[in-house]
């Protein structure tokens, strides 16, 4: 690096003589106008070059970024100043007028202005919108080197080679410029006035004050963004200060330093500074209120022209000989430690602070460091001793220092560091309670200090050691530029070293585990004892790093946040707009420090990274439930999982059956593959199946590819080697009706069938062979035939000698009645898991509908997932294969070659297209629908279920008449008749829920009013068995069901309890009033609960018990309804409100709010423990667990499955 | 020139059979045909009156009788009468000895698919000659096997030298109604057309017609034509069958009713049988499940 020591340089480029610069206020761009006429644009934080803009003739010295739109303008010595747009890529347009060299162009901050400075010694404003030249402003009488618009007022500031300074007053030419309606008359007349005293006409802008002072010419002049004052840098290598006030100007103070031309000078945007270049190389900033050098930055070759400030970050850029370098005067990266939940760090002010991740609340300031190091350097690190309670803050100014200071007590208010102990070094850390270590660069020595700040040991670290860092206890980690050490305090050795360069930080694991060693463009994750563990490179510049709970590192880039797992894998998190420092991860909030010192929390959706490291871990329960809770189907995730081999899992994702069958094949899941295979049905997805499924031994998939794909050699071969005589006898068949005889000779020969060889050679004239074969097998009278055939004697032939005829072995096991053993496919727990997840099956349910026994337990309730046990060979999981609906049918029993055969139809189809128990019973399979509604409601009891299942199952074929004489043609009735896709077509439902609603239900209602409860149980019961078996058209159509069903399951109840009271013996009074109050509870539509409660009340009235009876009354009044009930109701009322006491007491309490036990009718009270049935919803006391649901007599009480399932 | 063709002699005969006009086709006057065509026009109206239910009458008729034709349609009425085994016997050796007599291809193709040999009826029928009866059972029995694909293929095949012949349009109609959406609406027209014009309408074409609307999602059509049906013919087994489909879709309170008609009807009807068996699967595989307490 050319530039001197300290300077911090984030970007350089190497060209030309760079004349002019402007940053992008928004983007990290930075325009550059160079003297070999080229305008170039870089990026500075990606360092790489954008655009290249030429089309000035000769230097271009003056550039500018429009504030807010896509421009940009420049002025060059051809004397033209061009507005280009960046988007475009183009010049605009061309302002003329100029008669010499254009110095400098800007902007105006919001009027669509231009001004530009020229060495024809004037200054002249443009109008770009317009494309006009408002105003020109003589006075100067040499060259203009610069000119600028004031940030707010109507000012412009000029400097000249005739050594003035000159500010410009331009009101009148925004007043002249603005809407004339704003005037008003008197204005008008002054303005007119104002016009005419102007002797030259020169009347928009006016010369308010001329700066004298320099005794050369100046080169360059700038506003202070905020006050009122002005910076010139002049050939008499000064840079002058200048106040001015309404009604004049005065010089304040000049910084003398330069010795060489000063070309350049502006304030810091935000801070009390001045910065220049010139000619003798450097770089100076000085304080702006003592006028005194802070720094003082020297390039070794280049002399410097022009120098910029970002209007926002603190980032700064100087033109020089050789291009531009681009660059920050301070570090930025606040001092910051984390201790358990608490952050400390130092603010901009240098006030040390804490903040608490728990609470998210910042603390007041515990501790002022003003008098640490310089003014102008802020803190480099804060290590933090919680036993202590103290800070150790190091400081680059003075050439390294750092300080111990206690951090005051709990709400003492902010304290000047009064007791500190203090002392020279680079790097400054705790290594334990009471001992930290100190870093001596230039002496190159490790100092271990006790709180006393008294050495206790010294040691010389590994030679060029840069920076130390904790290393563990009783470790230290030592940086050195090529390597890290892992260093031993007792010892004093190193234990470790790892080759890695330019390490610049170090952050360990919440669980100390692992430290992630951050380079510039390198993050090295190393274990405790340094063995690197994984490393990835970053193009872009890595920034900060700090540690998830679960082993995962998250890291900033300028301007990303990226994870890596501790196996490399890496990706991006989310985007950054400016630079933070992390400092936690907690949940979805990741924490860090923006680079003005201030706690922020960024959002972020862990769930790429956490799903990544499950896989690695092969935490199937949290992959599950990831896939569950986000949607994380998507191409990368898909590439990622087949990247790191794990297809069957991708597989689980993908639609595409192209992509469906490549991973298929490579998981060798040869079912799906033969699915895709068949959807789409290629030649070349036929030749790789039945090569994996030859590997796999699977003969039947093999088969039915050969069959495809008219392999008739192959077939013949492969029925050769199965044994399957039948197959290759119907190959010959086929071989002669197709007329090939090689395939013909071929498959008799597999057979051994001699005759029918000697009887094609003799179809082909080949009597030659077909003799010899005759002769070879001793069949003379074959023989015979063929040699009258051809007229022949034997005397006239000339025979070799024969050997033995082959025939060809026998099969002696039928192996092709069954596949040969198979190569295990890797269908993993995981996979098994999901493809009950994706039939929404819960996982513990599964072990149990296949009477394994795996029993329901408890814990089973609230998230079934928990149950997907880690235990890889949980025996319940086998079950996981009769899930998969047996879809080969039809396949692999193609038996004649020419792909005849018998197709799955369309009812086959239902049950695979669809996860619904409605689909599977329609139809035909009963089994899986059975299977589906136990895993979704625990249904046992299935025989109620019957009259549905037929129904649903008679609805669905109808018989077509077609040729006389043979049956009907079976056709499937489907849902939608639009629908024609296979893959979606589903069968109709009757009865389906609007129906059961408008039909059925109103039925009930209807019986329920008529007091027939037998005949509405029944009805009822049918809605909860047609509504089990069901399905609906839009996911938002679920809720009704469900309505439909409670609703169902409370009339169920309470004709049931009701009935259960009138087959009671009336004698037993108290439970008969029980029922009676009972029968009030269920959920019923209101008009029915009135009946009940007109029942109930009439009963208590007539046994006495007048309180419980009251609160009916008052029940049937706050229910409203015919003023008939309501009269009966206030009557009754009025009548127990006299004597409100029970003559029976009954279990009943009016004030409590419960349930009904469906099975024994008794209270269940809100608080204490019931089991219900998964389908309806009818509660029960646990007692009742496991017995069928009283209720829809179909389901297991307290089997808790994933809930029913009406719509795919 | 082919006698079935537009101008030839037996297209009016061969156009009722397939129309399932059955009687009509019993009661064609014969005797003007010329001679080479007097054997298909009796094979016809043998067959016509096997679907009549008169297969003991036509078993008589054809007893002793040498031509292969007649033979096959013995076959057939032998199946008719369930003598299934006999039938496909016959057939079978017909097959082997005349496999290029249409009639044999055809009927003795009927009686080999309807005795669940497809493959071997489909290698029969494989040997015909531009017939299109031949095509149209080819493509039922694909259909029967859930080839949809080779159904079509035949269908499109047979399009492209038939033309707009009544048996393509038929066969094209049964493939679309497997295929739907846009299909069950143009098998509805053919049907429609065939069921409405009362020159061609029978009880056949009225229950395909009423098919084609059931699986329209149009009830209501549906219902009235398949309650016309009964009115003409009340102990038609299809009609019952697709009436009782359609009640059970409509949730109509006449199924039971229904279900103990078709049983009187045809016992043996598909759609019972099917359902005993499924009948049986389901107490199978209900016995699978219990409760862990029985109450």
């Amino acid at each position: 690096m050319q530039a001197s020591s300290g300077m911090l340089t984030k970007f350089e480029s190497k060209s030309s003589r760079a004349k002019g610069i402007a940053f992008h206020p928004k983007r990290p761009w930075i325009l550059v106008s160079l003297h070999s006429s080229t305008i170039q644009l870089w990026d500075y934080r990606m360092g790489t070059l954008i655009d290249r803009f030429e089309e000035h003739d000769g230097p271009v010295r003056g550039v500018d970024f429009h504030k807010t739109q896509p421009l940009f303008v420049s002025g060059g010595d051809d004397y033209k100043i061009k507005v280009w747009s960046y988007q475009t890529r183009r010049c605009l347009f061309t302002l003329n007028g100029h008669l010499d060299y254009i110095r400098t162009v800007f902007f105006h901050h919001e009027l669509p202005w231009i001004v530009s400075a020229s060495d024809d010694q004037t200054i002249r404003i443009w109008n770009w919108q317009n494309r006009s030249l408002l105003c020109t402003m003589t006075g100067h009488n040499h060259y203009a080197m610069c000119a600028q618009f004031h940030p707010k007022e109507d000012l412009v500031v000029s400097a000249s080679l005739d050594q003035s300074v000159r500010v410009w007053d331009i009101s009148g030419l925004r007043k002249k410029h603005s809407a004339p309606s704003s005037m008003s008359f008197e204005s008008q007349a002054s303005h007119a006035n104002q016009n005419q005293t102007d002797m030259f006409g020169n009347t928009d802008a006016v010369v308010k004050f001329v700066l004298e002072g320099h005794d050369r010419g100046v080169n360059w002049v700038a506003f202070h963004p905020t006050m009122p004052l002005i910076v010139s840098a002049g050939d008499d290598r000064l840079i002058k200060l200048w106040r001015m006030s309404e009604t004049k100007a005065w010089e304040v103070d000049t910084c003398r330093g330069h010795f060489a031309n000063a070309s350049g000078c502006l304030f810091h945007p935000h801070q009390d500074l001045i910065l220049s270049a010139g000619e003798d190389k450097t770089i100076r900033v000085w304080d702006l209120n003592k006028r005194t050098t802070v720094n003082t930055f020297k390039r070794e070759n280049d002399r410097f022209w022009v120098i910029a400030a970002h209007p926002e970050i603190n980032l700064f850029a100087a033109g020089h000989d050789n291009g531009v370098m681009v660059f920050k005067l301070e570090r930025e990266r606040p001092a910051s430690t984390v201790y358990q939940n608490q952050l400390f760090y130092i603010t901009k002010e240098k006030h040390v602070k804490s903040y608490d991740f728990q609470r998210n609340v910042e603390s007041p300031t515990l501790l002022s460091l003003k008098k640490l190091g310089s003014p102008w350097v802020p803190p480099r690190t804060l290590s933090y001793n919680p036993a202590e309670r103290s800070v150790l803050v190091t400081t680059p100014a003075d050439g390294g220092s750092y300080e111990l200071i206690n951090l005051p007590r709990e709400g003492s208010g902010v304290t000047d560091a009064t007791e500190s102990k203090r002392g020279q070094g680079n790097s400054a850390i705790f290594v334990a309670r009471n001992r930290f270590a100190v870093l001596n660069t230039s002496t190159q020595t490790v100092d271990i200090k006790d709180l006393q700040n008294n050495v206790t040991r010294s040691f010389k670290p590994p030679v060029g050691t840069s920076d130390v860092y904790f290393g563990g206890t009783g470790n230290l980690l030592i940086i050195t530029p090529t390597a890290v050490h892992l260093y031993d305090i007792g010892q004093k050795k190193t234990t470790a070293e790892l080759a890695v360069n330019g390490v610049k930080y170090v952050v360990w694991s919440n669980d100390g585990l692992y430290a992630a060693l951050l380079s510039k463009h390198n993050v090295t994750i190393v274990s405790k004892t340094l063995e690197q563990i994984s490393t990835l490179h970053e193009t872009i510049r890595i920034k900060s790093a700090t540690w998830d709970d679960a082993g995962v590192l998250l890291y900033s880039t300028l301007n990303h946040v990226k994870y890596t797992l501790l196996n490399g894998d890496n990706g991006i998190v989310r985007t950054l707009d400016q630079t933070v420092y992390l400092v936690r991860v907690k949940g979805r909030n990741v924490y860090c420090l923006d680079r003005s010192a201030k706690p922020r929390i960024l959002q972020i959706d862990p769930t790429e990274y956490r799903f990544k490291l499950a896989l690695v871990k092969r935490n199937y329960e949290e992959m599950l439930h990831i896939i569950q809770n986000s949607s994380l189907v998507g191409q990368s995730i898909i590439a990622y999982l087949q990247k790191k081999g794990y297809p069957e899992i991708a597989l689980q994702f993908v639609q595409d059956p192209t992509t469906r069958f490549e991973l298929a094949i490579e998981c060798g899941n040869l079912e799906v593959a033969v699915e895709m295979a068949k959807q789409l049905d290629r030649p070349k997805l036929w030749t790789r199946l039945s090569t994996e499924a030859l590997a796999h031994g699977n003969h039947s998939i093999v088969e039915m590819c050969y069959q495809k794909l008219k392999q008739f050699d192959k077939l013949s071969f492969l029925y050769l080697s199965t044994g399957d005589e039948n197959k290759l006898a119907r190959m010959a068949k086929i071989a002669e009706h197709r007329g090939d005889f090689t395939s013909r000779f071929q498959n008799a020969l597999y057979l051994g069938e001699v005759e029918d060889r000697i009887q094609m050679f003799k179809e082909i004239d080949l009597y030659p062979l077909a003799y010899m074969t005759a002769k070879s097998h001793g069949l003379e009278e074959e023989c015979q035939a063929i040699l009258e055939a051809t007229g022949l004697s034997e005397e006239e032939l000339n025979l070799p000698t024969f050997g033995d005829a082959l025939t060809p072995p026998k099969p002696i096991v039928p192996t092709y009645k069954a596949n040969w053993p198979t190569k295990s496919t890797s269908q993993s727990v995981f996979e098994r898991a999901l493809l009950g997840q994706m039939e929404s099956l819960s996982l513990e349910d599964e072990g149990a509908a296949n009477g394994v026994g795996v029993e329901a337990d408890e814990t089973a309730k609230g998230d079934a997932l928990a149950e997907a046990d880690e235990d890889e060979d949980a025996a319940g999981w086998d079950m996981g294969e009769d899930i998969v609906p047996e879809v080969e049918e039809g396949f692999v029993n193609v038996d004649t070659a020419d792909a005849g055969g018998v197709g799955s139809s369309e009812a086959d189809l239902w049950a695979r297209n669809s996860p619904l128990a409605v689909d599977h019973v329609a139809g035909g399979s009963f089994d899986t629908a059975m299977q589906l509604l136990n895993r979704q409601v625990g249904a046992v009891n299935f025989a109620p279920l019957k009259p549905r299942f037929l129904e649903v199952y008679q609805a669905s074929k109808t018989y077509l008449p077609a040729s006389a004489g043979l049956p009907s043609l079976v056709n499937y009735v489907r849902r939608t008749p639009e629908e024609s896709d296979l893959r979606k077509v589903l069968p109709i439902i009757p009865r389906d829920l609007e129906y059961l609603t408008n039909n059925d239900l109103q039925q009930g209602h209807r019986f329920m009013k008529e007091n027939k409860l037998e005949e509405g149980l029944v009805v009822f019961r049918n809605i909860l068995h047609s509504a089990l078996v069901n399905a609906v058209g839009a996911d938002s159509e679920v809720a009704d069901a469900k309505k439909l069903i409670t609703s169902a399951a409370a009339y169920t109840l309470a004709m049931s309890i009701e009935l259960a009271r009138r087959a009671l013996d009336p004698s037993d009074l108290k439970r008969n009033l029980e029922l009676a109050a009972y029968f009030t509870i269920p959920g019923i539509e209101v008009p029915h609960r009135q009946l009940a409660l007109l029942s109930a009340m009439a009963q208590s009235v007539r046994n006495k018990n007048y309180n419980t009876a009251l609160s009916f009354a008052k029940r049937i009044l706050a229910n409203g309804g015919s003023p008939k009930i309501l009269e009966n109701a206030r009557k009754t009322k009025a009548q127990c409100e006299r004597n409100p006491n029970d003559a029976v007491e009954i279990e009943y309490d009016q004030f409590a709010e419960f349930e009904i036990c469906a099975a024994s009718f008794t209270p269940i009270y809100s608080g204490t423990a019931y089991e219900e049935c998964a389908f309806d919803g009818s509660k029960y006391h646990t007692k009742y667990k496991g017995t069928v649901c009283t209720v829809c007599q179909v389901c297991e009480v307290g089997k808790h499955g994933s809930g029913l399932k009406l719509f795919a | 020139m082919d006698p079935y063709s537009a101008e030839g002699e037996l297209t009016n005969i061969h156009n009722h059979f397939h129309q399932g006009q059955y009687q009509e086709v019993v009661d064609f006057d014969v005797s003007s045909l010329s001679p080479e065509n007097a054997l298909p026009a009796r094979v016809l109206q043998l067959r016509a009156r096997v679907a009549l239910g008169q297969a003991e009458d036509v078993l008589a008729d054809v007893q002793g009788e040498k031509e292969p034709e007649l033979e096959a349609v013995a076959a057939l009425a032998e199946q008719t009468l369930g003598n299934t085994d006999k039938a496909v016997e016959i057939a079978e050796s017909l097959a082997q000895s005349t496999p290029d007599n249409a009639t044999v291809q055809i009927v003795g193709g009927t009686v080999l698919a309807a005795a669940g040999k497809s493959d071997e009826a489909l290698a029969l029928l494989a040997n015909h000659q531009g017939s299109l009866d031949a095509v149209a059972l080819i493509v039922q029995i694909h259909l029967q096997n859930n080839r949809n694909d080779l159904a079509l293929k035949a269908v499109v095949e047979a399009r492209r030298w038939a033309q707009d012949s009544l048996l393509v349009n038929l066969a094209e109609s049964w493939v679309g109604l497997r295929v739907g959406g846009d299909k069950y609406q143009q098998a509805f027209y053919v049907f429609e057309e065939l069921a409405q014009a009362p020159a061609t309408s029978s009880v056949r074409t009225l229950v395909s017609q009423a098919v084609a609307e059931l699986h329209l999602g149009r009830t209501e059509e549906a219902q009235a034509a398949l309650e016309q049906v009964l009115k003409k013919e009340p102990s038609y087994a299809e009609a019952i069958a697709n009436l009782l489909v359609l009640s059970v879709i409509t949730g109509s309170k006449q199924k039971d009713e229904l279900t103990s008609s078709l049983a009187q009807a045809d016992p043996e009807h598909p759609f019972l049988t099917d359902l005993n068996e499924k009948s049986d699967l389901f107490d199978k595989a209900a016995s699978k499940y219990s409760a862990k307490v029985s109450a």
